[in-house]
């Protein structure tokens, strides 16, 4: 690391330990439950008078809020939902209240400085075919960008590896706080990155005359992975059998039958790459495929339908050509981002106008906050809301555009009855703000996790309000 | 004024070029209906009208008058003949003017084979037909200087163009505007030198090529006034030095003939390049990137550069470690003059959003947020007397926006530059009157800080 990060690393310490001096939420997730967190007992709470955005059922003006044990609790306009006697109460008059943010494809917690190589641990470049590659392992919970996106109302995301490789790696589905890691991933494994186009087919591209070097080459490889570990399984379960017959065999007739019969097999050497694509080809959890171009999108779905393979399209930026074929298949789609450029001679809003033009279809969307040629994928989630409000600016419904980054996500991946909503039940995830959360204008007053309001403290207020003494 | 046919030249490029499509683009080049004459005059009526100069003027109206800005107000008195567009619910506002942008130099931002380049001419590089322009218009954009990267210590000359995406390369080059070079200092230059085990590979480095250069600058010039002496004294052994483009390049910086446009990040080089720029007697223009200008704002403000800065990015390199979205406004607040820019080629398609950030981070004023990205830029460039805000007299390149600009919601419905209509988004295909045909593909044209940069 250099001078820019170790000059800092005295503010970045007192931001975090400040925010857990202040009590982070303990989130308890559904798949990775942490047994050393606990919700904190803050009471119950209720916000009331505010605009409740709630994405599941429409709009609630002077509606109230009521968190208890960091669920909610009640939801309603004023007048019609009790509030606890002991609650305590936050005066949301004039304020919007709305889910908490969901990014579907960041690379928050496996890269810090871009440029530096040492603070990335975005994707093993090594091969194309990389299942077992556990963004959990390199997941790095004190991150500086955690807060700065959490500032604007984003509390969990995706994380995904960098998208060098046909297949990178499985997700992580992370709340945007907690006292460790343990307790900021929700999901592990929930679902596996795969990319397909021109960027992966390197080994060629860079005067090495490696496989693959061509499309052909990253779809053949890429189909021969998936039938091994068929094989692979098939092969297993056979010498399983075999194990376990022999097993029995040696029960029923004692040490006297060891002159015949199967010598008892060796155990089969796990192969752990083609063993973490088996829940994928099971169509236990999705696979995420990035792709861009129409005729790779036909390309992959072949490969995907082939092998029964559980589709969230992402990106389909210049796909205009295909997008009935997409609904036609009922894949959700991460689109976008809408900020990518279109290609010469595209018109100027060809991707701007693709999370409407999708929507209309009957496709489930959601929206990414990467930019084109930017910093991207992690330093740019703050912007996520943003993201969105330009996709109605070019034609999506705005109450699409909210579900987009919030309920659709959450549901994507599998946490549909925990979070992206204001419903009864769900996680106290949720954010209070002066305006309309999609406007570039509007301030986020207040984030609260699991019911915790947090502290709307990152490394950049410190630095502003050291800077305006 | 009207150039809707291309230079033979340009055109021979383009036949030469592509040998494959050459022959229909040209004839289509050549035999394409000369676009109608811009009205002469022209009122654009009850819009929300910011005027980036004095406030907003609800229901407000500006009359055009053969390309310039003739009246602005709650009503003009325009001729009858002037062609009315009803701008009722909508909003207008000065041409958007990026400061900092590498659009449509195909590949060739980084002359990356010296740290000392300041002969190099961006015009040499430029391709009027780049996709990126187009997007960019689409997004208001009517000015834009194009700059050198930032691989070198000293880039070369900057080309500032109105973004008249359909015309010939000349007729999109901004007359008379004033000539600017491009500096740059920090990681850059030491990535690519030191990477090549070549200084700079470290500020002192990097700084150090600067003071050496303008030495050498000085014994030029003083080598030219020599020989002027001689001359004047009718000497007759008079001989002149040799011209060199890299040296008159270098003396124009010292004789105040080019604006210096600084590259540049950290608080600590602000501080330095204003002493480096004291001790050899020139001004910085504007620090571009300028992300740490938070914390000695009040140092630099005096001195009167003014800083091209990003809104919101960070993170992507040490020296942007300490970005802080505030930047902006409270550099403004202690007395810099502020602009936004894009140095990318997505960025520069919605810089209206991003000065609606300034409202979000900072509480800038409406008014305020708008100059950031017209009049303030314009100032940078050297322009704000023609260009960068709705006042009688200067060029009418307006945009009327169908929503509040800085808002997220803001789409650009129509780009006027000097007057004539560039962009209509409701006319079809491109929504581009004055260009048919074929875009080429932006080149690499994105952030001079993205990491592949100068190399």
């Amino acid at each position: 690391m250099t001078n820019g990060m170790r000059t800092s690393s005295l503010l970045a310490v007192s931001a975090f330990t400040l925010s857990s001096a202040l009590g982070y939420a303990g989130a308890s997730g559904p798949i990775q439950a942490s047994s050393n967190t606990t919700t904190p007992k803050t009471g119950p709470i209720a916000i009331t008078g505010g605009k409740l955005l709630t994405v599941s059922h429409g709009t609630v003006e002077n509606g109230v809020l009521v968190i208890v044990d960091g669920k909610i609790a009640a939801v309603g306009a004023v007048g019609n939902v009790s509030v606890p006697k002991d609650a305590t109460i936050v005066d949301a008059h004039g304020l919007t209240v709305y889910p908490g943010l969901i990014d579907p494809d960041t690379t928050l917690g496996l890269t810090e400085v871009a440029a530096d190589q040492n603070s990335n641990d975005l994707a093993e470049p090594s091969d194309e075919i990389m299942p077992h590659m556990h963004v959990a392992d390199a997941f790095h919970a004190e991150t500086e960008l955690i807060p700065v996106a959490r500032l604007n109302g984003v509390t969990n995301a995706v994380v995904a590896p960098g998208t060098d490789d046909s297949v990178a790696g499985q997700d992580i589905f992370i709340q945007l706080a907690g006292r460790n890691r343990d307790a900021m991933i929700l999901g592990r494994d929930i679902a596996l990155a795969m990319n397909y186009g021109a960027d992966q087919r390197r080994r060629g591209g860079r005067g090495n005359s490696q496989f693959p070097s061509t499309r052909m080459g990253l779809i053949t490889q890429l189909r021969q992975s998936l039938l091994d570990a068929q094989h692979y399984e098939e092969s297993r379960n056979a010498a399983a059998k075999k194990a376990d017959k022999t097993d029995k065999g040696a029960d029923k007739s004692g040490a006297a039958t060891s002159g015949g019969g199967d010598k008892p097999e060796k155990p089969m050497e796990r192969d752990l790459k083609l063993e973490a694509l088996l829940p994928y080809l099971h169509g236990e959890r999705p696979v995420v495929v990035g792709v861009y171009e129409a005729y790779d999108v036909e390309s992959i779905m072949k490969v995907a339908q082939e092998f029964h393979l559980k589709v969230i399209l992402n990106h389909v930026t210049h796909s205009q050509e295909i997008l009935d074929e997409i609904a036609a298949w009922k894949v959700p789609v991460i689109v976008g981002p809408v900020y990518d450029l279109p290609a010469a001679n595209e018109r100027y809003d060809a991707v701007y106008t693709l999370p409407a033009e999708l929507q209309k279809r009957g496709v489930k969307i959601a929206i990414s906050s990467g930019e084109a040629g930017g910093p991207g994928g992690a330093h740019t989630v703050r912007n996520l809301p943003y993201a969105a409000g330009f996709a109605v600016a070019y034609g999506l419904p705005y109450d699409e555009a909210l579900k987009a980054i919030t309920l659709n996500v959450a549901e994507m991946f599998g946490f549909g009855d925990k979070l992206g909503s204001l419903d009864v039940g769900k996680s106290a995830n949720i954010v209070l703000a002066n305006g309309d959360p999609l406007d570039v204008r509007t301030d986020v007053k207040s984030v609260y996790i699991d019911g915790v309001a947090q502290p709307m403290v990152s490394r950049q207020t410190i630095l502003r309000d050291e800077y305006s003494k | 004024m009207r150039l809707s046919v291309s230079p033979p030249g340009f055109i021979l490029r383009l036949c030469l070029g592509l040998v494959f499509t050459a022959i229909p683009l040209c004839a289509q080049q050549v035999s394409r209906e000369p676009s109608p004459l811009p009205a002469l005059d022209l009122v654009v009526k009850d819009a929300t009208v910011m005027t980036a100069s004095h406030g907003t003027i609800e229901h407000g109206s500006v009359w055009i008058h053969a390309g310039k800005i003739a009246a602005v107000g709650a009503t003009v008195d325009a001729p009858a003949s002037a062609v009315v567009v009803d701008a009722t619910g909508k909003w207008l506002t000065p041409g958007i003017i990026d400061p900092h942008s590498h659009s449509a130099l195909s590949n060739d931002v980084n002359e990356a084979t010296s740290p000392v380049t300041p002969s190099m001419m961006m015009i040499d590089a430029f391709d009027n037909r780049d996709k990126a322009l187009y997007q960019a218009l689409a997004g208001g954009v009517t000015t834009e200087l194009l700059l050198h990267g930032s691989a070198n210590m000293i880039g070369g000359q900057a080309v500032v163009i109105k973004n008249k995406f359909g015309m010939s390369r000349d007729a999109m080059l901004f007359p008379n505007a004033p000539r600017s070079i491009k500096f740059a200092s920090g990681e850059n230059p030491k990535r690519v030198y030191g990477s090549r085990n070549q200084l700079p590979s470290t500020r002192m480095g990097n700084f150090e090529i600067m003071r050496q250069s303008f030495e050498d600058a000085k014994a030029y010039m003083a080598s030219w006034d020599a020989y002027d002496a001689k001359v004047a004294k009718k000497d007759a052994t008079a001989v002149a030095p040799k011209k060199d483009l890299k040296l008159e390049a270098l003396a124009d910086v010292l004789r105040g003939k080019l604006y210096v446009q600084i590259h540049c990040y950290r608080a600590d080089e602000f501080l330095t390049e204003e002493a480096i720029a004291h001790e050899y007697g020139y001004k910085i223009r504007a620090f571009h990137h300028a992300l740490e200008m938070y914390k000695v704002a009040g140092q630099i403000a005096p001195e009167g550069t003014a800083i091209a800065t990003f809104t919101d990015w960070w993170g992507f390199k040490d020296e942007a470690w300490d970005a802080i979205p505030w930047n902006a406004v409270m550099s403004m607040r202690q007395g810099v003059r502020v602009a936004l820019k894009s140095d990318s080629n997505d960025h520069i398609r919605r810089l209206n959003q991003e000065a609606g950030k300034m409202v979000h981070y900072g509480g800038a004023t409406e008014d305020e947020a708008i100059r950031m990205v017209t009049l303030n830029p314009a100032w940078i460039i050297g322009v704000d007397d023609r260009v960068g805000s709705i006042d009688v007299g200067k060029d009418a390149d307006l945009v009327i926006w169908n929503v509040d600009p800085l808002s997220t919601y803001a789409r650009a419905e129509k780009v006027y530059i000097d007057g004539d209509l560039f962009f209509d988004s409701s006319a079809p295909g491109f929504g581009t009157p004055h260009f048919s045909g074929a875009m080429h593909g932006a080149g690499d044209g994105g952030s001079d800080d993205s990491d592949e940069d100068g190399e």
